[in-house]
């Protein structure tokens, strides 16, 4: 019997059923209410194209973010191709993105002591901003942070060195600045 | 939508003269209600294509069996559909295992890629919205809808609690959703 008096869930409610996280009780009450309200049966349905188009839009190594192992495995196993360099505080790597690398990843390594958040940006020598991030999680006993991003985009950069800068997330109290990277970006080679 | 306006379809379906009026009420009903069983199947089954046929099994079955007379209750045919569905649904698991048992026991196989390049969702709208969150809560949707991972999965991968991670995806989602309508609104 569908509970049409049951009130319509929200959006984000809806959502979760197409997460890992929803129990089956809760599953079966969304879809005894979706199978009696069509309002939310297309709710439904945007929340599950927004989860196919992120899904997609990943795949496509279109997506600028810090990532982990979980997404970077999911991302081997579908046959994205990455190209990785990891580097340490004040260090220089040589970079480039060749002509069918998906995703660049860079490893950056620093001492993330009582940290819990920081920002990112990447600057030309020129000091124009070419990336930034902001509230960046850090987990506790973090040695490293994973910024993955488009192949595409890096192809498209002007060569030369471009720094990246990780700070203390604004609010944060003592010396801001984490830690800087350089990336020698040479630009796009061809196999 | 009203459950009341899917029983008047119903009982126009169920109608025993199959004249044009009927065949409207057919379609009317698929179009409400096929859409509904795609995303129960897109849930509880493999992939898309598994999702397409179900719809179209339920609602052939659904529409045959009010043609019959076999539905007591036409005004809650929200019910009737979603307990087609799920029994369908099992069929279908338990077809699957024992078509698993077989072939395990005769040959190994790879399990076909998903090939569909089909965006749902059109990317040029969805990507910038994405890219606006804040690093926090795209990590949280990359992980939950990408990488498949839970709350508490993902709570102890950023050193933060499930609810937490909850209350952000909710944030991040609507947001991603104002941001793709804002220009239709504008």
């Amino acid at each position: 019997m569908t509970n049409t008096s049951a009130p319509c869930p929200s959006f984000g409610e809806l959502s979760d059923y197409w997460t890992s996280d929803i129990t089956p009780g809760d599953a079966e009450r969304i879809e005894a209410h979706i199978f009696a309200c069509e309002r939310c049966a297309r709710m439904l349905a945007d929340a599950e194209r927004l989860r196919d188009g992120i899904g997609a839009l990943v795949r496509a190594g279109s997506i600028q973010a810090f990532v982990n192992d979980a997404v970077l495995n999911r991302l081997a196993r579908d046959g994205v191709r990455i190209r990785s360099y990891a580097l340490g505080p004040g260090e220089t790597v040589r970079c480039a993105a060749w002509a069918d690398d998906d995703v660049i990843v860079a490893r950056l390594r620093a001492d993330f002591t009582g940290v819990e958040s920081v920002d990112a940006e990447m600057r030309f020598d020129t000091g124009e901003e070419w990336a930034q991030a902001t509230d960046v999680p850090v987990r506790m006993g973090e040695t490293e942070l994973v910024l993955a991003l488009p192949a595409a985009l890096v192809r498209s950069a002007p060569t030369g060195p471009m720094r990246l800068t990780l700070r203390r997330s604004a609010g944060a109290s003592g010396e801001r600045i984490l830690a800087e990277y350089v990336f020698q970006h040479e630009g796009t080679l061809q196999r | 939508m009203s459950t009341c306006e899917d029983g008047v379809v119903a009982r126009a379906v169920a109608a025993t003269d199959a004249d044009e009026a009927t065949a409207a009420a057919e379609t009317e009903l698929y179009r409400r209600f096929a859409p509904r069983v795609r995303l129960f199947g897109l849930k509880h089954l493999p992939d898309r294509s598994a999702a397409d046929d179900l719809a179209q099994q339920v609602m052939l079955v659904v529409i045959t069996r009010l043609r019959a007379g076999e539905v007591r209750e036409p005004d809650q045919i929200g019910s009737f559909v979603l307990g087609t569905s799920r029994m369908m649904v099992a069929g279908q698991r338990r077809g699957e295992r024992r078509r698993a048992a077989i072939v395990a026991r005769f040959e190994p196989f790879d399990e076909a890629t998903e090939t569909s390049n089909d965006l749902a969702l059109d990317s040029r709208r969805l990507a910038p919205c994405l890219a606006a969150l804040r690093e926090r809560e795209r990590t949280i949707v990359l992980m939950t809808y990408y990488a498949d991972r839970s709350a508490t999965e993902i709570a102890a991968a950023l050193g933060t609690t499930a609810g937490a991670v909850r209350v952000s995806r909710h944030r991040a989602l609507a947001s991603i959703r104002d941001c793709i309508e804002a220009p239709r609104a504008s």
